[in-house]
């Protein structure tokens, strides 16, 4: 049996589990074949948008004494709206990292131990 | 049989202190912040750890006893979105400029970000002032917990006596106690088969008399021997008589503190990174176990929800009308952003290997906070169903855990509750000893320099002075540390636009940050003094929380000072906001 490799140059992300695609995310957030990443500064917005929506969504006057219905028969409604927000605060938190995160971060890190690499080899 | 497990639980942890100060290199940049080498998964832990205290498990419960679902959205869904932006915005960008300029704490930042000594020797006292407050909580809440959660642990030759003052006819053991009780009527005495204790009933005399330490779950069963309201009232006053052969305060909080102590002196940063991964772990999963268990005993969760429905006197808890305010809810917000400035939250973020680490933490942060907060809510909603309303609200989760499950559930729970309790109280011993070595001693006494084992025997004597400073105040009358608990919140939440300013605002310049950290104190003080004024309830001011009037004063008095004031220099703001090539 051999592992099931996927190419950099394979299109068809479609079969890749969701777990996988997380995780796919998480260690190479360029990777073009899991997505194609849009503008970043679009997306800023869109994400601050999110967050903006989800600080409206929370305030849900509209629950407030609303006993029923129960969700899954046993969760109140107004218990069950905040557990959605903090799933939902998880999920803008995921485009976040996908879109927004400041590369350069790490990049400089990098840049700079490599140069520093460089340096000791040059010295030696 | 509760005290053992957890004192297994603090054996395992000081194994783990030993097992990581083996790996300890001997400097302090490995000391205080594992050499900056952790992981996503420890970092997502040892977040997620030092932001939850035992509240997470006790309080959630307790609180929605009192003031029903609404608390989850007013703690836990609030915090979700807040936390999860702060690592987002604040973490990453503070881990980037420590690695690049070196720092250890956060003290350190401010003073380099405003070339001020001023700034940092304002903030200091400040800072550690709201740690200490927030460490004897943790002491305190320790102590009390352990006291709870092992009566009987200790026998007892004391014979305790209350007089009855009416005759309350014969007793009898009623059909679901029979298996676990017997009474024998020549002698008047009730022995029960998990008590070494006897309980007599002398008619004649009109006394009733328990030999041993009892424990108060004991209650239910002796109460039930007869109906009559004199025999309950005695039977009441006989439990809160009795000793209860519990672990005292004293020997609970001293227990809980040398074991944090010995596994952060050992290990450092390193065994404080794996204690909280090990310890969020435990905590978590204990909750899930202890709603599972309970839950099954109430019925199942669809069952246990109908029956509180049903119960017209008893539903309120399942909606907010009439237990928080609007207001309240909405301004209840600010609150969250003390994480950006807890210190010890700070100096964790310093230890990721790299930036990106951060990642899994803004993901996944929100989703344990669900995961912890959503079973303890529900526990708390379905115990108001089910016990009487007098109850104490953080007596609750206990309660809940000694009526629908065995000794070994409580004893594990227990464990539980002290991981939540210490796995802060490591990250603020060693972020206490990190600011006094490297703010105090090093920067203002070391300019001869300072050997790095010195710097660690320093910070590690700082920090056991502290402690032991927490653990006498913690020996006296101390409901006021708790009611000091949401000022030590509200006290970090101001502190908050000060950082946001610096890592954002080039402009922002030291007179602003004096002047912000000076309102914020004076602020501090007022507001807590008119609280005192206020007996019931939360104190609010027009049906808001406090620290949003504070944040929002701090935050103009910064700006009007800065704007007031000349701006920074061009090197300085160079130095923190590079130009993008």
């Amino acid at each position: 049996m051999c592992p099931r490799v996927i190419h950099p140059g394979h299109q068809d992300g479609g079969d890749l589990t969701a777990a996988r695609r997380f995780r796919m995310i998480m260690r190479n957030p360029e990777d073009s074949t899991t997505f194609k990443r849009p503008e970043t500064g679009i997306m800023r917005i869109l994400v601050i948008v999110l967050i903006l929506l989800l600080a409206i969504l929370h305030h849900d006057w509209w629950w407030w004494d609303a006993k029923e219905p129960l969700v899954l028969g046993f969760m109140p409604i107004g218990l069950a709206w905040h557990a959605g927000i903090s799933l939902a605060a998880g999920l803008v938190g995921l485009v976040a990292v996908k879109f927004c995160w400041p590369d350069h971060l790490d990049e400089e890190e990098e840049t700079g131990k490599a140069a520093a690499d460089a340096g000791k080899e040059e010295a030696s | 049989m509760s005290f053992t497990i957890i004192l297994c639980y603090l054996a395992l942890l000081l194994f783990l202190g030993i097992f990581a100060g083996r790996l300890l290199k001997k400097s302090s940049g490995d000391f205080f912040l594992a050499s900056r080498g952790i992981g996503p998964f420890m970092l997502l832990m040892s977040v997620f750890g030092t932001t939850m205290t035992a509240f997470a498990l006790i309080g959630s419960t307790g609180k929605t006893f009192e003031f029903g679902i609404g608390v989850y959205g007013l703690m836990a869904s609030w915090s979700g979105i807040i936390h999860a932006a702060i690592f987002f915005l604040i973490g990453a960008k503070v881990w980037a400029l420590g690695k690049k300029h070196g720092y250890v704490t956060q003290i350190a930042y401010f003073r380099d970000r405003y070339q001020s000594d001023g700034v940092a020797l304002l903030l200091f006292p400040l800072v550690v002032c709201f740690v200490v407050l927030y460490i004897l909580m943790g002491v305190i809440g320790a102590g009390r917990f352990i006291e709870g959660v092992t009566p009987e642990t200790f026998s007892s030759d004391k014979v305790t006596t209350v007089e009855l003052k009416a005759d309350i006819g014969e007793l009898n053991i009623p059909p679901p106690w029979k298996k676990r009780a017997a009474y024998n009527q020549e002698t008047g005495t009730v022995t029960v088969t998990d008590w070494e204790g006897h309980l007599t009933y002398n008619a004649e005399t009109g006394t009733l008399a328990a030999t041993g330490s009892l424990h108060p779950k004991r209650k239910g069963l002796f109460m039930n021997l007869s109906k009559a309201p004199e025999w309950k009232k005695a039977v009441g006053a006989l439990v809160a008589k009795a000793p209860r052969g519990a672990v005292p305060k004293w020997a609970g909080m001293a227990i809980v503190c040398l074991v944090v102590l010995f596994y952060v002196f050992f290990g450092g940063m390193r065994a404080t990174a794996w204690a909280n991964t090990m310890q969020t772990l435990v905590f978590m999963v204990m909750g899930l176990i202890a709603f599972y268990v309970i839950t099954k005993e109430l019925g199942g969760p669809v069952e246990a929800s109908k029956k509180l429905l049903a119960n017209e006197a008893k539903n309120s808890r399942m909606a907010r009308e009439g237990l928080i305010g609007q207001w309240q809810f909405l301004t209840y917000c600010f609150i969250p952003l003390s994480v950006g400035m807890f210190p010890h939250l700070f100096q964790h973020w310093l230890t990721a290997k790299k930036a990106s680490n951060f990642k899994l933490t803004v993901v996944a942060h929100p989703i344990c906070i669900l995961i912890t907060w959503v079973p303890c809510v529900l526990l708390g909603m379905w115990a108001f169903g089910v016990l009487p309303d007098t109850t104490n609200p953080n007596a609750v989760l206990g309660v809940m855990v000694a009526r629908y499950s065995g000794e070994v559930l409580a004893g594990l729970i227990g464990a539980g509750v002290l991981a939540a309790i210490m796995s802060s109280m490591d990250s603020q011993f060693l972020c206490l000893s990190s600011l006094f070595t490297n703010d105090i001693i090093s920067h203002h006494f070391g300019k001869d320099g300072i050997s790095d084992e010195k710097k660690i025997l320093l910070g590690r004597g700082f920090v056991v002075l502290i402690v032991l400073i927490c653990y006498l105040i913690g020996l006296s009358n101390t409901q006021s540390v708790f009611d000091l608990g949401i000022w030590c919140f509200t006290g970090f939440a101001g502190l908050f636009p000060i950082l946001f300013a610096a890592l954002y605002w080039k402009r922002s310049n030291k007179q602003g940050a004096i002047a912000g950290v000076l309102t914020l104190a004076v602020l501090e003080t007022a507001g807590y003094l008119l609280s005192l004024a206020e007996h019931e309830g939360e104190f609010l001011i027009l049906g808001m929380m406090p620290v949003a009037f504070i944040v929002a004063i701090t935050t103009a008095v910064m700006v009007i000072v800065t704007l007031l004031t000349p701006p920074p220099d061009e090197e300085l703001v160079e130095k923190f906001f590079p130009a993008k090539n």
